[in-house]
């Protein structure tokens, strides 16, 4: 479904991305973990269209070139980015946010747009999903959210606008274990045979929650390691070590040897 | 950043659509002020010997005045001599019926998106439609009679209730108050009147839609609104104008006596003709407005300004009465070679008085933004209190935001909070925006109106939805 | 002193100029101007009065530098102490930027200070050096014998990567209007670090005028303190132009009136290039039928990207005839800006008055502690031990 084939990505002179491979199957779940720096976020926005990044290499997602796109086309086309650190915007508030992105993406679709009754009762399953409180809707997008409610109000959207490819990007960071488990109860339950999730995190213990069907360890703008969820509890226990600080050998992988 | 500033451009040069003007048969007074140009207005409204005398007295005054300098203002200099003082539709101008109305002029209302056919009309709702300073009619007239309200444009009510113009004339502003209001009072050619009688709760909005149509004319409308004690009125003003290669100076005086516990609540959405993007033509809009509030009485100002090549306003409240209040709500947009110089005065005089302000100045094109604000409490003013908030948004590099508030306190038991930002949108904002679907220009409209909700929450319902297309519409453009 | 006014005297600002809307100008138009006058005697308990900290000490009488009371002479490595008049005669080239011929003043009181301000303190630091003690310039102002208003410069320059501090107090004596004006000029080079500080604190007869201009280079940071503590007429004003990208500058300020004191502070800061910050945080306490002033402005130009700029201003009114002008500014002309301000008026806090008195301690004593708690939050920038309590002893107190 997805395939990213020698992914680079610079920003001036710094190289970020140095050749990415992966292809992601429909319905599955591919985890990214990887040292601060190693070029994760960098990874997500590549693929949700943000500006400023120099590009080469090729990304499609069912067959369609994602790079050839703006970022809200790519949302139509059924990219969902979960931000690592969700934008406020003051004075908009989250039902008018979230329905005007509903209605812009299924207008590029040539879908109806949906009514705000219909849309209501969409927006109710997602905030139960979340365990977000009534008053929700009527917030201004993010703004005067904690950390834990920005990381829901994601997911939320993500419920809502039923992706077809779901990149969350560290969406476990700064959560206590409370908002990890309701977060990860969410992402769990919008697992499907058409959808695929990237999960990127630092740490395994989100892993605990949302089992993956694969595990891709990314150090310095490369993946240098692919396995199943066993590769996560690898690192759990070894952190990166293994992988960074090492010389690779000539086929790239690490010298020390981690189970695949 | 270099490419989003581009289109930020492309979005703020939409087109103004409300440019036509309509081939009216008008009545024009040749260019020219002098003694006897008031004289004439005077004669033409058929007015009362003392109302001649007062604007005498106004061209008197003006003649000895100069105009202000201190506003942040690029102008062309106004040659009061090549204005015309006098212009209106050809047409008997009060009309007892809205099926007397000159059909070309019910077009044109028709166009503005105000129809003043019954069957059309807005519901609850009633309308003073004012053409050249001339009011054509008012609607719902006999509704608003059962409550007592009286509803009626300037002339009749100077001809009809001649006591209380008399009384409220030039109260709140006097004629030498300003240049451009002593101007106002010499020459001023119709407007609004509006009175709420004791404890009577206005049963409608109350709006006034002014046009203006000819060329080479000033506008000089006066309004005033009495609300006697335990009143209340909610009071709706529109603004448009064709698009015409000279300057066009409008000079209106608005006056609002809220008497013990009433209340007043006067919003404005503006949108006379800016110029087009090299400055060319608009509308100087030159406006004195000011409300005095009687003890536990309430005025409220809400004003979204978008339109206009000069925008020089800044409707303020005397805050007389123990325990008044006065509140003010603006969102002023300079986009092309649009000046925006606006604010409000809060005059606290008796005890207990609470003012707030909320400003939100966009900027935009190579457009200037000024927030102009006094808060002035008076020695007498014990315990009063002022929070003030003034946001400014940059869109380009080109623009400008200015923030120029001045606090003056002589009461110990005042608290007065001001507080201002400046900011940009931010390439975040959009980028969130757009990965969730929406494109740009819809990004970019959003984040603008959800700038401005404090403000826009203050207009009544059908106010809000036109203030924000209005803004979504000043910064349209093509989105490559 | 007409026979030494000039000619063509130059004209005093009105009510109209901005800059000096709320100056009493009747006052003003009282001052007399001149050279400096012969250096009267200093009484004792003027002499008493200055503040004592460990550094070089240069004092002006009546506008002309007093070698007995000044140390130029220093062993410092880097530092070069000279007087104004001495450096007009031997290198008036390098005064240029306090003596400009290319413009004009920017108000009258500029413009008598360039015409007799010929004496003064000139501090100079070599590239590379810094200045462990601070430096002292005192400002003594004795109107009387025929002499009213005296005019003295100040010239600072702080070579690349260097770091002083330098205090400048001002006082005077007796009953006799009159006053002092004094200009100073400050070039900070890049990388340079400065903290200046202003103590201003002249009789109720005097009027006590201050002019600071500060240039910055790139990355240089000039930390401003000025205290207002007294004068019929105090006026502290600062212009600082952020030159250099990533310059930075602070400014805070104490304002403390009683009697019929006006307490004027004028800060302008001009962003003029990229990636630079500015702070100003200024406190006011107006007791009795004092005026507290305060304007001060952000100035954005095109281009300076990056700006990050925050203004705060407080002001506490302690008697119901005091009075306080307020006008934070914000002139933006770039984009890629995050500035913001906030200004308050305000009384003491009744609620932590009650607290305290129900905790025992008496009304005047919680009043008095609150008042410093407030004008604490601007003292304790400033970073010479010695000076802090000197100024808290002096607020609200007149001395003659």
């Amino acid at each position: 479904m997805l395939h990213v084939k020698d992914l680079t990505a610079a920003i001036g002179d710094k190289q970020i991305l140095k050749g990415l491979d992966l292809d992601v199957g429909a319905g599955e779940v591919h985890a990214i973990m990887g040292p601060n720096g190693s070029g994760k976020s960098t990874f997500a926005h590549t693929l949700a269209g943000r500006e400023g990044y120099e590009i080469t290499g090729t990304v499609t997602l069912d067959d369609a070139d994602l790079l050839e796109m703006e970022p809200e086309a790519r949302a139509a086309a059924g990219v969902f980015m979960g931000f690592q650190y969700p934008v406020e915007i003051p004075g908009v508030n989250n039902m008018y946010f979230l329905r005007t992105a509903l209605n812009s993406v299924r207008r590029t679709r040539g879908e109806t747009e949906v009514s705000a009754r219909e849309f209501l009762s969409t927006a109710q399953e997602a905030m139960d999903l979340v365990e977000m409180p009534k008053d929700f809707l009527h917030r201004a997008v993010n703004a005067g959210f904690s950390g834990g409610e920005k990381k829901r109000n994601e997911i939320l959207q993500m419920a809502v606008m039923q992706p077809r490819l779901a990149v969350l990007d560290e969406t476990d960071s700064g959560l206590d274990i409370d908002a990890l488990r309701i977060i990860a109860g969410g992402v769990n339950a919008l697992r499907g045979p058409e959808r695929s999730m990237i999960v990127i995190t630092h740490y395994q213990r989100l892993l605990d929650y949302i089992k993956p069907d694969f595990v891709h360890v990314l150090v310095d703008g490369r993946i240098v390691e692919s396995g199943d969820h066993t590769l996560a509890l690898h690192l759990e226990d070894h952190g990166y070590a293994d992988f960074v600080n090492h010389d690779l050998d000539a086929s790239g992988r690490p010298l020390s040897g981690a189970t695949s | 950043m270099s490419e989003s500033l581009r289109e930020i451009e492309e979005l703020t040069e939409a087109t103004y659509e409300y440019g036509f003007s309509t081939d009216l048969d008008t009545d024009i007074a040749p260019p020219g002020l002098t003694e006897d140009t008031v004289r004439l207005i005077s004669a033409k409204k058929d007015e009362p010997e003392w109302l001649l005398e007062w604007r005498l007295k106004a061209y008197e005054a003006w003649k000895t005045m100069e105009e202000p300098d201190w506003a942040k203002l690029q102008i062309q200099p106004i040659d009061y001599q090549a204005l015309s003082y006098w212009a209106a539709p050809k047409q008997k101008p009060v009309l007892d019926s809205l099926d007397d109305v000159d059909p070309d002029i019910r077009d044109m209302f028709d166009k503005l998106g105000i129809p003043l056919h019954e069957q059309k009309m807005l519901s609850n709702v009633a309308v003073d439609a004012i053409v050249d300073s001339v009011s054509v009619t008012t609607t719902f007239k006999e509704t608003l009679a059962e409550a007592g309200v009286i509803f009626c444009s300037f002339s009749e009510a100077v001809h009809d209730h001649p006591e209380i113009v008399r009384e409220h004339l030039g109260s709140v502003v006097p004629v030498r108050d300003n240049f451009f209001a002593a101007l106002n009072s010499a020459v001023f050619s119709d407007g609004s009147f509006c009175y709420i009688p004791k404890g009577v709760r206005c049963p409608m909005e109350l709006s006034t839609y002014f046009r203006i149509n000819s060329q080479n004319t000033g506008q000089f409308e006066r309004t005033l609104i009495i609300a006697e004690d335990d009143s209340h009125v909610s009071y709706l003003e529109g603004c448009t104008a064709p698009q015409r290669d000279e300057n066009q100076l409008h000079a209106a005086v608005v006056e609002l006596v809220a008497k013990d516990r009433s209340e007043i609540k006067y919003s404005t959405v503006q949108n006379w003709y800016p110029g087009d993007e090299n400055g060319v033509g608009g509308i100087y809009n030159f406006v004195t407005k000011r409300g005095r509030a009687h003890t536990d009485a309430k005025i409220s100002w809400t004003q979204v300004e978008t339109g206009s090549a000069i925008t020089w306003k800044y409707p303020s409240v005397i805050l007389q009465g123990d325990r008044s209040v006065g509140e003010f709500y603006s969102v002023a947009l300079s986009s092309k070679r649009q000046q925006a110089d606006t604010g409000t005065k809060m005059i606290h005089i008796g005890a207990d008085t609470t003012s707030s302000i909320i400003s939100k100045g966009i900027s935009a094109g190579h457009g200037q933004n000024t927030y102009r604000g006094l808060v002035k409490v008076m020695r007498s003013a014990e315990n009063a209190r002022n929070y003030t908030q003034c946001d400014s948004l940059l869109l380009g590099s080109d623009c400008g935001a200015h923030t120029i508030p001045y606090i003056e306190v002589k009461n110990p038991g005042a608290q007065v909070e001001h507080e201002a930002s400046t900011s940009t949108v931010g390439e975040d904002q959009l980028y969130y925006c757009r990965q969730r679907g929406m494109s740009e220009e819809d990004a970019m409209a959003m984040i603008v109106n959800g700038f401005c909700r404090d403000v826009f929450d203050e207009l009544p319902m059908e106010f809000a939805v036109e203030a924000q297309r209005l803004l979504s519409v000043s910064l349209e453009g093509s989105v490559g | 002193m007409n026979s030494t006014a000039t000619a063509a005297a130059p004209e005093l600002p009105t009510k109209r100029d901005e800059a000096w809307r709320y100056a009493p100008h009747a006052d003003l138009a009282q001052l007399t101007f001149g050279p400096g006058g012969a250096s009267a005697a200093v009484p004792a308990e003027l002499e008493a009065q200055i503040p004592v900290f460990d550094g070089p000490r240069i004092v002006v009488v009546n506008g002309i530098v007093d070698p007995a009371r000044s140390e130029l002479a220093t062993s410092i490595t880097g530092l070069t102490l000279s007087t104004v008049a001495d450096v007009l005669t031997t290198e008036p080239e390098s005064l240029t930027r306090h003596f400009p011929t290319d413009a004009e003043p920017v108000d009258a009181f500029a413009a008598f200070n360039a015409q007799f301000g010929r004496d003064g303190a000139v501090i100079r630091v070599a590239a590379g050096a810094t200045i462990d003690q601070p430096i002292h310039v005192v400002d003594l102002a004795l109107p009387g014998a025929g002499h009213n208003t005296s005019s003295t410069g100040v010239v600072i320059e702080i070579g690349e990567g260097s770091e002083a501090t330098i205090v400048e107090t001002r006082l005077g004596h007796g009953t006799e209007s009159g006053g002092a004006n004094v200009r100073t000029t400050i070039t900070l080079h890049d990388h340079a670090t400065l903290e200046h500080i202003v103590v201003q604190d002249a009789p109720p007869a005097q009027i006590s005028l201050s002019r600071v201009d500060v240039t910055q280079g790139a990355n240089s940071t000039f930390r401003g303190r000025s205290f207002n503590l007294g004068a019929s007429y105090g006026r502290v004003a600062h212009a600082v132009v952020l030159a250099g990208a990533g310059a930075h500058a602070e400014l805070s300020g104490l304002y403390f009136g009683f009697g019929d004191q006006t307490l004027d502070q004028q800060v302008d800061i001009v962003h003029a290039a990229k990636d630079c910050s500015s702070r100003q945080l200024y406190r006011g306490v107006l007791d009795d039928s004092s005026t507290g002033i305060f304007s001060g402005g952000i100035d954005v130009q095109p281009g300076a990207d990056g700006t990050d700029a925050e203004q705060e201003n407080h002001n506490l009114l302690l008697s119901d005839r005091a009075e306080a002008n307020t006008q934070p500014r914000l002139e933006i002309l770039a984009d890629d800006v995050a500035c913001k301000h906030g200004a308050t008026v305000g009384q003491l806090d009744e609620t932590a008055l009650y607290y305290m008195r129900s905790r025992g301690i008496p009304a005047a004593e919680a009043r008095r502690l609150l008042i410093n708690g407030f004008a604490d939050q601007v003292v304790d920038h400033v970073s010479i031990d010695a000076l802090r309590p000197w100024i808290i002893d002096r607020l609200g107190h007149a001395d003659a």
